[in-house]
């Protein structure tokens, strides 16, 4: 019995002990990440930056007529096409329609 | 008693005084040392840092970032603890490029800190951590980039060093925009490690909410673009566009020449980036015989078809002469604004007497701020009619005696575009906390009806012959039905106090569908050299930049082929 108790008192004794390294251990580990996380937005940052930067209009107007050889659209070179909503379809057109499927129904 | 007593007895006093010391001591440090130990205990084991949240970013209508904060490094010396400044700063001079002697000279004073550089470029910081040398240390700052350059300067502003706005929307939103500061205990082991603080449920401090703005890039660039052109080409002193949504009073750019990169602004004076679209007044010249014909067909003092005798070009008010650029005699009211005829807008004027003149004046936003949020916006200059001289309602009805910002001019117009109703202009429509939730939006806000509907849409027909047979035939769009004012003021000479025959503004304001306005803009030039009208040096920026906007915004063309999708039968 009283060896029982030994052991068991031991055993919660080295499990206080391992749970404390294990925190520290923990706690060093989530200092690392938080590290990394903060070197890796600091760098998504600088990336966004950057983007930007380089997709400002004035620098793509500049490549596009300097580098590639584009000119600005002239008078009536651009054709705006909006596609306009089609009419519902009249009783006559949905009675066609039907037949149509009908038929295609039957073969 | 034997020696083995005594032997003893020594030994327990020995005991005794060995464990009285410790106990001395144990209370000494306990107990009488106990606050001075724990507080250096704490000092060593804890570090208390500020953690800052980053300042928040803005960006334009479709979501482009035009300013944003990123880390950079800042270089710091330690003179006390480094052996041999000369060398260091021979390593540090060409990495930071700053000269070998000014940095030693920093090095060699007698101090424990003194910085050497601050938000340097990250690359100059990996350079300098592999250099790795004694005494150099190297701490992380925010740094305000705007990475478009000088595109929307005026109105985003800059901040300062330590991150506070100092100009434009930084200045005037730098409460919602910078971060939250909060002191934080850290507890670190032998090594300088942070252990594990409170470290899970560590709260990070909120970042600045990131501020929406109406601009459009493309159409600030465009309108940018093509101001620096006109500029240039009339080797003007400055210049400014504005272009607006009509019906909302939403910004979509806000041009003002010459520009400057808010990246590197410690070398410009402030007169470099002053926001002239609403810190300088000017007198409009004929661009007010808008407002002056909207009063007169509101109170039904003139109609489009009423007759006006031009008096040949000259005519005499107040013991002074009101010219015309070209000897008009009997004209219809239309053809009075079409023309630009000042002695015309004279004589409208007078039959509005002053009280109505003023109060459509002032109805119209002249005279006060459009509360536009950004700083520095100033009221302008509109004498109460107490203070008027005998010539003043002839000369404030062609635009002189009155002093007026671009902004205040393009708003008015856009309330003839807007059927007759005024908008307050604004350049942030939203703010969104680090989650991007929407803290606070900005609605569209109407100021005042200022004149009706009717009165709107026959004005608005008016203008359009200006921009057909007028003076400002050079704004004309193919396919679009334009309607705008051109406007030429002489400046008055400091020098001399009377007006000048060598400065002068020339102006266009208009908006564009007529039918069914999409933009209302405004193009000043200030000062431009040789010919100066406003249907000759603003009329064809108008042109230019409202057919490529027009363009981008994809709105059709009046004759453009339409295509319907029908389906097949």
């Amino acid at each position: 019995m009283k060896s029982v108790v030994i052991t068991a008192g031991l055993c919660l004794v080295f499990f206080f002990v391992w749970e404390r390294v294990d925190i520290v251990r923990l706690g060093y580990h989530i200092e690392r990440l938080k590290a990394q996380k903060v070197l890796l937005e600091r760098e998504r940052d600088q990336l966004q930056v950057k983007f930007s930067a380089l997709t400002a209009p004035e620098r793509i107007a500049k490549v596009a007529t300097d580098k590639l050889g584009m000119v600005p659209p002239q008078q009536g070179q651009v054709l705006i096409v909006h596609p306009q909503q089609a009419p519902p379809p009249s009783l006559e057109q949905v009675r066609i329609a039907r037949t149509i499927s009908t038929a295609k129904g039957e073969r | 008693m034997g020696p083995s007593r005594g032997r003893r007895y020594s030994l327990l006093a020995l005991m005794l005084a060995g464990f009285g010391i410790i106990l001395f001591r144990l209370v000494t440090l306990q107990v009488l040392q106990a606050a001075e130990l724990t507080a250096r205990a704490d000092r060593q084991h804890q570090k208390s840092v500020t953690l800052e949240g980053a300042r928040g970013t803005v960006i334009d209508r479709h979501g482009k970032v035009l300013a944003m904060n990123v880390e950079v490094p800042s270089i710091f010396g330690v003179p006390t603890s480094l052996d041999n400044p000369a060398n260091a700063a021979r390593f540090l001079s060409p990495v930071l490029h700053i000269r070998r002697e000014e940095i030693e000279k920093k090095l060699r004073q007698e101090k424990h800190f003194v910085w050497l550089a601050r938000k340097i470029e990250p690359e100059q910081g990996h350079r300098l951590e592999q250099l790795s040398i004694d005494g150099i240390g190297m701490v992380m700052e925010g740094r305000r980039f705007y990475p478009k350059g000088p595109l929307l300067a005026h109105v985003l502003g800059f901040v300062g060093m330590d991150g506070i706005g100092l100009e434009g929307l930084e200045r005037r939103y730098e409460t919602q925009l910078h971060g939250e500061k909060r002191m934080t205990i850290l507890q670190r082991d032998a090594l300088g490690r942070t252990v594990f603080p409170k470290g899970l449920r560590e709260q990070v401090p909120a970042a600045g909410h990131a501020l929406t703005l109406t601009i459009d890039e493309v159409i600030q660039y465009i309108a940018e673009k093509e101001l620096e052109q006109a500029v240039d080409h009339s080797r003007a002193k400055s210049g400014t566009i504005i272009v607006l949504e009509p019906q909302s009073g939403a910004i979509l750019a806000m041009a003002v020449s010459p520009r400057f990169d808010p990246n590197a602004v410690a070398a410009l004076t402030a007169d470099r980036w002053r926001n002239r679209a609403l810190t300088d007044t000017y007198e409009p010249g004929s661009t007010m015989k808008v407002v002056v014909a909207a009063a007169a067909l509101e109170e039904r003092v003139m109609m489009p078809g009423s007759m006006l005798f031009g008096e040949n070009g000259r005519m005499t008010v107040a013991s002074t002469t009101i010219h015309d650029h070209e000897k008009l005699g009997w004209m219809t009211f239309a053809e009075m604004i079409q023309k630009s005829s000042n002695i015309g807008a004279a004589k409208t004027g007078m039959l509005l007497g002053e009280s109505r003149l003023y109060r459509y004046l002032q109805a119209f936003g002249f005279g006060q701020r459009t509360d536009v949020d950004l700083p520095g916006e100033v009221a302008g200059l509109l004498k109460s009619p107490r203070e008027w001289g005998r010539r003043s309602l002839a000369s404030i009805s062609m635009g002189q005696e009155v002093g007026v910002t671009p902004l205040q001019m393009v708003s008015a117009v856009a309330a003839i575009a807007n059927d007759g109703v005024l908008m307050k202009p604004y350049v942030v429509s939203g703010m969104r906390d680090q989650k991007g939730q929407l803290v606070k939006e900005t609605l569209p806000h109407v100021k005042r009806r200022v004149v009706s509907p009717v009165t709107a849409r026959t004005l608005t027909t008016i203008l359009e012959g200006v921009v057909t047979s007028g003076t400002g035939t050079k704004a004309a769009i193919p396919g679009f039905r334009v309607a705008g004012k051109t406007g030429t003021a002489q400046k008055v000479d400091p020098r001399t106090g009377a007006y000048s025959s060598a400065l002068s503004v020339g102006s266009f304001v208009g908006f564009v569908p007529a039918d069914s306005p999409r933009l209302a803009m405004i193009v000043v030039i200030d000062e431009p050299q040789g010919e100066a009208w406003g249907g000759v040096v603003a009329a064809p920026v108008f042109r230019r930049v409202g057919e490529q906007v027009l363009t981008y915004l994809g709105v059709s063309r009046d004759d453009q082929v339409k295509i319907a999708m029908v389906a097949p039968q």
